[in-house]
């Protein structure tokens, strides 16, 4: 009897003290990612199923937050030797651990793994930095435009509104507005961060060219759909600050029938047509000048601290997360793109294609998607255009003038990290 | 008083050490030696992630002071302190003088006031971020019906100062309250009474006898709560992380964003050096004052 | 206490009420349902405590910030009262140099330490652990200066008597100067509590492990990242709002109600 009050208390005092470790020998990977909700639910059955095929493998995952917050919390955490062993990377954004030698080449594992093969280029060409692989992607997505069937409708718009170029959203948008405005209901959610990429390739243009890394945030064809997507915002006052301090908002507007049009990542597909049903309508993005969109999405990359036997456990499981059955699974539970040849052809992925009209949409607008640079200052140029894309969609800043400023400055710590 | 012999007298003398070694050990290390690393930092490059840490000079000082962000970040904290604090001050003497009196419902009317400043700051910003909410908070709600509009308070960068000015002044001014009851009570009664005999109405009294006379307790919480406008942080990470378009953007923001966020080590310790002089300077003319005219106090 | 007119203390309760009216209604809507709030309905529910400490890991999250608060205070009160007594009681040789040491960390500003803290703990390997919480908040210069004035007030001659009977200073400190400085030591214990309770930004930084989170992070965290599909879930982030403001108000109604006490007693004295 006391015995077993002592170990209750024990065991109460460890929980609380967070040091229970793992029972047995297993290797423990800790792997930190950013998904949540329905996302969150699809990735855990992920990690069941290869737990359950690899018994002697334990999986510890942790929902960080979004990518940005995944980013900040790995710098943050490397003086504190408290990275995880496994994490998930935005595709744009991993340079700076990749070439602060943070992150582990992958190049070995993934050459010996009949993997690579079965992945389709798009998907193989986003891990790679100089020719080292230092992710394997897992999500993959391009951005897409959706629409409100039932918003359109009482709005009067057909379903069959062209959507392809600027000044075609923004009549949609105009004509919600005006006719919704009183019940709460705007045209549009302000882009998020890569829309907003998205809309300036439409344009014609980049950020930053892949190939080159030079900075292209004042190039004319930026700074014009720069003007185009502030314009939304400040002058049309079709689409809601809200989402403009806070892209989630943007999207959480549209879930919640607040909003009529949405441009946003591919992922986002099952938890839209979860939340509105039948009255998801999903486009390509717009091609203003021309079509093209970029790849997003992240991979799984593997710290270069961590004891070899855990990097060897971690890497069998980004390979089983990208395997067909995984990315089929995946691809189903989520609308992120297939990223394994084989996936398409599992009943799940079929089913999803014949059941989800649109979730097809992202994977129709391969040919004209493009990968973008990944250079060191890409990390820090992603962070520092949140608080310019405000300035300028909230009327603060003159669009020309921000990205003249913005560029300069991007080109200075472009100059500085690569010293 | 102690066992006989040399090593007594050797305890006896090490014994005050002893005491305030444990509070000695920890100032120093979480408090004093910091203070140099942040120096060392600042003059350095260093991202958290490189094995090493070029030195630099004052090239992070420069580009700081160089920086849109720093003086904008500088203005916002300005226009906070300059707005907030005589808001608080004012307010909190004219209640302080009316809950002066010993009733029920003045003690009552008091611990209502001063509960917000012991309540938790993150609560209180998730509270009026809802308040302040566009389309479901309570602002809005109490507005509309008198054909005020919609404002959108915190994503109009002309208004969420001014909401984070409010929401600070409702969470500090018990304090200033109680401080200034302390300060009014401490003034003889006779000198009122003879206010009153020379005809003197409320106004009069009130300006000629209460203000000059808690003068001194205006000046030290005038310091300390410019002290505090600078170092304002949780409710603006909470309510607006800075924004829109930077209108919130106050110091210590600015700090947790070039350190924590960009991760540029050496230029937020820049900023902390240069924040750790002004506050410094700012608490030294606080002892000045405290010390040559508050008498009364403590 | 005096008599007053019913109008004008009816009108200050109500004054009260209105400015404690955003707290108040937060409160209320933490026991309404998600979609009664956004209809504008009223349907009661405790589902939102439920989630909170359930699903949203409130109840460790409260564990965290009492274990961490409680630690602070007292290993804060216990170096404070140690170093106050020696300044109090004893001239030695750099204790002028000390004692303004100690008193100077009132003005300096907490932020200038925030990024060498964190790596000092990060070297010590004690981030994402209560000590990593918990000691650099430990040495507070403000009560050790306030208890040392306190007990200075004390006569000096209680010592002395109790050196003569053989006591050694810690004995001293022990059983004469903390029995009588208890009320010095409680308002300083009180004012450790609540600024510990209510600190973020260090945990912020501090703190990567969701288990080890306080509440003022968990509930900032749960504002920011919203866990649900479409529109924040207002109710249940006020339910758990009201868990991290509870412990406080409670422990601030207790005092209020031991100080009417302490004041009525005196009345009838």
């Amino acid at each position: 009897m006391t015995r077993k009050l002592h170990s209750t208390i024990a065991a109460t005092v460890f929980a609380l003290f967070g040091t229970l470790g793992t029972a047995d020998a297993a290797t423990t990977v800790k792997f930190w990612h950013s998904f949540n909700k329905g996302q969150g639910e699809a990735l855990a059955k992920i990690i069941a199923q290869f737990e359950a095929a690899n018994p002697g493998i334990d999986v510890e995952a942790e929902f960080i937050g979004n990518y940005n917050d995944i980013v900040a919390k790995l710098q943050a955490a490397i003086p504190a030797r408290r990275a995880p062993d496994a994490v998930i990377l935005e595709i744009t954004r991993y340079g700076l651990f990749a070439n602060n030698n943070i992150l582990t080449d992958l190049t070995p594992y993934f050459d010996a793994d009949p993997l690579k093969s079965d992945l389709y280029d798009y998907a193989r060409e986003v891990g790679v930095i100089n020719g080292k692989n230092y992710v394997v992607p897992f999500n993959s997505s391009t951005p897409v435009l959706y629409f409100n069937k039932d918003i359109f409708a009482r709005a009067g718009l057909s379903a069959q509104t062209p959507l392809k170029t600027f000044d075609n959203i923004l009549a949609a948008a105009k004509t919600i507005s005006e006719k919704l405005g009183s019940e709460g209901i705007s045209g549009i959610a302000a882009p998020g961060q890569f829309a907003r990429w998205g809309l300036v390739m439409a344009n014609d243009s980049e950020l930053i060219d892949p190939t080159t890394n030079e900075i292209l945030l004042d190039k004319p064809n930026t700074v014009e759909a720069y003007q185009w997507m502030a314009s939304l915002v400040n002058h049309h006052k079709v689409a809601s600050p809200d989402g403009v301090t806070d892209e989630d908002n943007g999207r959480d507007a549209f879930l919640a029938g607040k909003v009529g049009i949405m441009m946003n990542s591919t992922g986002n597909y099952v938890g839209s047509k979860k939340a509105i049903g039948d009255n998801l309508v999903v486009r390509p993005m717009p091609c203003n000048k021309v079509c093209s969109v970029p790849i997003g999405g992240a991979g799984i990359g593997i710290m270069a601290s961590s004891p070899k036997e855990v990097q060897d456990a971690a890497y069998k499981f980004i390979s089983y997360a990208a395997s067909p059955e995984a990315n089929a699974a995946w691809f189903a539970a989520t609308g992120y793109l297939p990223i394994n040849k084989k996936s398409a052809a599992l009943p799940v992925a079929v089913k999803a294609l014949e059941t989800q009209p649109g979730i097809d949409v992202a994977i129709n607008s391969l040919p004209y998607a493009h990968g973008r640079a990944r250079s060191t200052v890409v990390t820090w140029m992603r962070s520092t255009e949140y608080k310019m894309w405000e300035a300028m969609a909230l009327g603060q800043r003159k669009v020309d003038e921000t990205m003249k400023d913005f560029a300069e400055q991007t080109r200075a710590e472009n100059q500085r990290t690569s010293n | 008083m102690f066992p006989a012999g040399a090593n007594s007298a050797m305890l006896r003398k090490l014994t005050p050490y002893l005491f305030v070694a444990p509070l000695m050990i920890f100032i120093a290390v979480f408090t004093y030696i910091p203070i140099l690393t942040s120096l060392n930092l600042s003059v350095r490059e260093w991202n958290f992630l490189s094995s090493n840490m070029p030195f630099v000079g004052l090239r992070n000082y420069e580009q700081l002071l160089l920086s849109r962000d720093f003086w904008n970040s500088l203005r916002v904290t300005t226009l906070f302190a300059v707005f907030s604090v005589p808001l608080r001050l004012g307010a909190a003497l004219v209640i302080a003088n009316y809950l002066v009196r010993e009733t029920l419902s003045s003690r009552l009317l008091r611990g209502a006031l001063f509960l917000p400043s012991v309540t938790s700051t993150v609560s209180i910003a998730v509270v009026f971020s809802w308040v302040f909410s566009t389309d479901y908070g309570m602002m809005n709600a109490l507005l509309e019906p008198f054909g005020l509009g919609r404002p959108q308070w915190l994503q109009d960068p002309h208004l969420a100062l001014w909401v984070l000015i409010f929401v600070n002044t409702w969470k500090q001014i018990g304090y200033d309250i109680v401080i200034y009851i302390a300060g009014l009570q401490a003034i003889p009664r006779e000198l009122y009474d003879a206010a009153s005999v020379d005809g003197g109405r409320r106004w009069h009294v009130f300006r000629r006898v209460t203000l000059p006379l808690v003068m001194p307790t205006t000046y030290f919480l005038l310091i300390i709560s410019v002290i505090e406008a600078f170092q304002v942080f949780t409710i603006v990470n909470v309510m607006t992380h800075g924004g829109p378009a930077g209108a919130t953007d106050m110091l210590v923001n600015l700090l947790y964003e070039i350190g924590f966020v960009l991760f540029d080590i050496g230029r937020g310790s820049a900023l902390a050096v240069i924040l750790f002089v002004l506050l410094v300077a700012l608490a030294i003319v606080k002892s000045r004052i405290i010390g040559s005219k508050v008498h009364y106090e403590a | 206490m005096k008599p007053e007119n019913r109008i004008l203390a009816v009108l200050s309760l109500l004054v009260g009420l209105l400015f404690l009216s955003p707290v108040l209604y937060s409160i209320w809507m933490s026991f309404q349902t998600a979609d009664a709030f956004y209809a504008g309905e009223v349907a009661f529910t405790l589902d939102n405590y439920g989630r909170a400490i359930g699903q949203f890991n409130f109840a460790r999250y409260l564990a965290n910030s009492l274990i961490v608060s409680g630690l602070v205070t007292v290993l804060g009160i216990t170096l404070a009262t140690l170093a106050a007594f020696a300044f109090a009681r004893f001239r030695f040789p750099a204790s002028d140099l000390l004692f303004g040491a100690t008193v100077a960390t009132l003005m300096i500003p907490s932020h200038i330490s925030l990024i060498p803290n964190y790596l000092t703990l990060a070297k010590a390997g004690l981030l994402d652990t209560y000590a990593g919480l918990i000691l650099p908040a430990i040495s507070n210069g403000f009560a050790a200066f306030f208890l040392r004035q306190y007990i200075r007030g004390i006569p000096k001659a209680l010592d002395e008597a109790a050196y003569m009977d053989g006591a050694t200073p810690l004995q001293v400190l022990w059983r004469i100067i903390v029995p009588l400085s208890r009320p010095a030591i409680s308002s300083m214990a009180l004012y450790i509590f609540i600024t510990e309770w209510n600190n973020y930004i260090w945990p912020l930084v501090a703190v990567g492990r969701q288990d080890l989170y306080t509440l003022q992070i968990g509930l900032a965290r749960l504002y920011r990242v919203n866990p649900g599909e479409g529109l924040i879930d207002w109710p249940l982030v006020m339910a758990a709002s009201t868990i991290t403001i509870l412990p406080v108000l409670i422990g601030f109604l207790l005092v209020e109600r031991h100080l009417v006490r302490g004041i009525t007693m005196g009345a009838i004295k």
